[in-house]
């Protein structure tokens, strides 16, 4: 804890820095080589048209929706409300203050425009990586859960929940992740939406429920977060069991012989240690997890590897967006990798 | 207090031994019993299987008239009046001292957070820790350990303490320490059946010694008579090795 003594300046020996100048060089060299070989092919390099895939200004014209006359304009602070009255009924349009286009009395009519304002809004990249950080976080939450369950069930003593948790694990870490995906969307989807819709009782709550006229279905992304964190929850799985039988017998046989029950002696004794021991390799499993969202793209969820390609198929600038693309996910994997390693740092201190 | 009726135990894994063999035992309330006999004698399975922490395979075993062996006993009701001490201590890594001692008054016997902490504190002070009380065991030497461990099992108010070779795994300097709680707790009365290879503790404080051998009580006696006048070849031979 700091107690070591102030690291003195080591001087290095001097092929330490013939191989730091090597390395650069090899890094220049290969960035150098990726820009010539583009040039040879007359790729154009156009930087300047990717920020407006994170941000972009976009125009909102807010515009009458009946015909009438403006009846009142009334500015309010930042905010101004406008009164349209029309034969029978009357309208009333809140936009920002910016640029008023009608003053009292005109006549207007249905589509004209009243106020123009700008507004910052997400671009496509960044909704497709907040869309991966939506589906990474509730799948990694799930595959906790799974995971602790399923693991605590492969140490049952009792077949149906230890042969359960094999069968899962085994099954899970058998088949491709691509596989799942699709089995969860266009076997158990279609089933379950199918069934869901062929059910008139049951579509009438969920309509009632969710305040809609139309047929209620599960979307896409709800299988995609199933395929991801049933996925996860099994390599969760072996390492709980994992770190559960690292810990030794004696802390079980002492919290037992003090009376607890099975569940005290896991909940207060055996989980707080076996969960701190296995934080590293959940860590890589959960960034695993993140890299592994990109495949969702395959059954219509837009997360930040479908959004790109379709900025790409729009755009023509592969390289650049690709290049951004992988840098977003390094962005979430290490910030999510710190955090953990601080929660570990966290955990073992105290 | 305890009644222990042709008990018989026997491992399989990682090979067939016969652990216990037909043992049988009473000990009264407020007696020290002391059990020695060479490694493998079956003296640390004896005193496990009082606890159920190892199921013995026949035989009967009653402690305060319940029936440890019977499928429907509570057994986690009866585990929190036997206390146990280990050879490894086993205290919770991921616990204060304190926290060890208060975690299973707490769990177990539902005594509100200032009640139990009020035990701690009383307890940890009796074992001469009462300034440790907010380290992690880790911090504490191995004598120290195992004093927090007794605290720990004392919390519970048990009615019987066991001991399984608490000074196995001490430095020479540590044992003596420990040794004192444990004649202080002798001295109030508590029952107590101690697996250990101290013969001075043995000769100085036992009511009983208990000679095991082969799974089986060899030789049963006062301390007096069992170390001066031993009967049996075995235990004068044992004696002779370690005296």
């Amino acid at each position: 804890m700091g107690s070591f003594p102030a690291a003195r300046r080591v001087r290095r020996p001097r092929s330490y820095y013939i191989g730091m100048g090597i390395f650069f060089l090899m890094l220049a060299g290969l960035i150098g080589f990726i820009y010539y070989s583009t040039l040879k092919i007359d790729y154009v390099w156009r930087w300047y048209r990717v920020p407006q895939y994170f941000l972009y200004h976009d125009t909102i014209e807010k515009r009458a929706e009946i015909n009438g006359i403006v009846q009142s304009i009334t500015q309010k602070g930042e905010t101004v409300t406008i009164v349209v009255g029309g034969d029978e009924e009357t309208e009333s349009y809140t936009s920002p203050a910016v640029d008023i286009r009608v003053s009292e009395g005109d006549v207007i009519y249905s589509g004209d425009v009243l106020t123009v304002h700008q507004k910052w809004k997400a671009g496509i990249l960044i909704q497709g990586m907040w869309m991966t950080l939506k589906v990474s976080i509730i799948a990694i939450i799930f595959g906790i859960g799974i995971g602790l369950f399923t693991g605590l069930a492969r140490l049952s003593e009792n077949p149906a929940l230890k042969w359960s948790a094999v069968t899962y694990i085994e099954l899970i870490r058998g088949s491709p992740l691509l596989v799942q995906i699709f089995i969860w969307y266009f076997a158990f989807g279609t089933l379950m939406n199918t069934l869901i819709a062929k059910n008139e009782g049951l579509q009438h709550v969920l309509r009632g429920l969710l305040r809609t006229e139309q047929i209620v279905q599960v979307p896409p992304l709800w299988f995609g977060v199933a395929a991801l964190a049933f996925f996860t929850g099994a390599y969760v799985a072996e390492m709980v069991r994992a770190g559960i039988q690292s810990i030794h017998r004696g802390q079980t046989e002492a919290a037992r012989s003090l009376g607890m029950t099975y569940g005290q002696c896991m909940v207060h004794v055996i989980l707080p240690q076996a969960l701190r021991r296995v934080i590293p390799p959940l860590a890589g499993q959960f960034i695993s997890l993140i890299k592994d969202s990109s495949l969702l793209g395959i059954i219509a969820i837009r997360e930040l590897t479908k959004a790109t390609r379709e900025v790409v198929t729009t755009s023509f600038q592969p390289f650049e967006l690709w290049t951004v693309c992988a840098l977003l996910y390094l962005f979430l994997t290490f910030t999510l990798s710190m955090a953990l390693q601080y929660v570990e740092r966290r955990t073992i201190t105290s | 207090m305890i009644d222990v009726r042709h008990i018989y135990k026997t491992f399989l894994v990682p090979h067939r031994v016969e652990a216990l063999v037909d043992v049988s035992t009473t000990i009264a309330p407020g007696e020290v019993v002391v059990v020695i006999g060479p490694s493998g004698s079956g003296k640390s399975t004896f005193l496990r299987c009082l606890n159920r922490l190892e199921h013995a395979d026949a035989g009967h075993i009653f402690i305060d008239g319940i029936d440890m062996l019977d499928p429907k006993t509570d057994i986690n009701k009866v585990r929190a009046e036997v206390g146990m001490v280990f050879q490894s201590f086993n205290l919770f890594p991921h616990k204060t001292v304190l926290q060890n001692v208060t975690l299973a008054q707490t769990v177990v016997r539902k005594r509100p957070k200032a009640e139990a902490h009020d035990k701690a504190m009383a307890l940890l002070t009796k074992v001469g820790l009462p300034d440790k009380v907010n380290v992690y065991p880790d911090q504490l030497s191995g004598g120290q350990q195992q004093r927090v461990a007794i605290a720990r099992a004392l919390a519970m108010n048990p009615k019987v303490m066991l001991f399984d070779e608490p000074t196995s795994a001490l430095d020479p300097e540590m044992i003596g320490e420990v040794l004192e709680v444990m004649k202080t707790l002798a001295r109030e009365g508590m029952t107590m059946v101690v697996v250990t290879h101290e013969m001075g503790f043995a000769r100085e404080v036992a009511d009983r010694v208990i000679f095991m051998d082969a799974g089986a009580i060899v030789e049963v006696g006062p301390p007096e008579h069992f170390f001066k006048n031993p009967t049996h070849d075995r235990t004068k031979l044992f004696l002779s090795q370690i005296l």
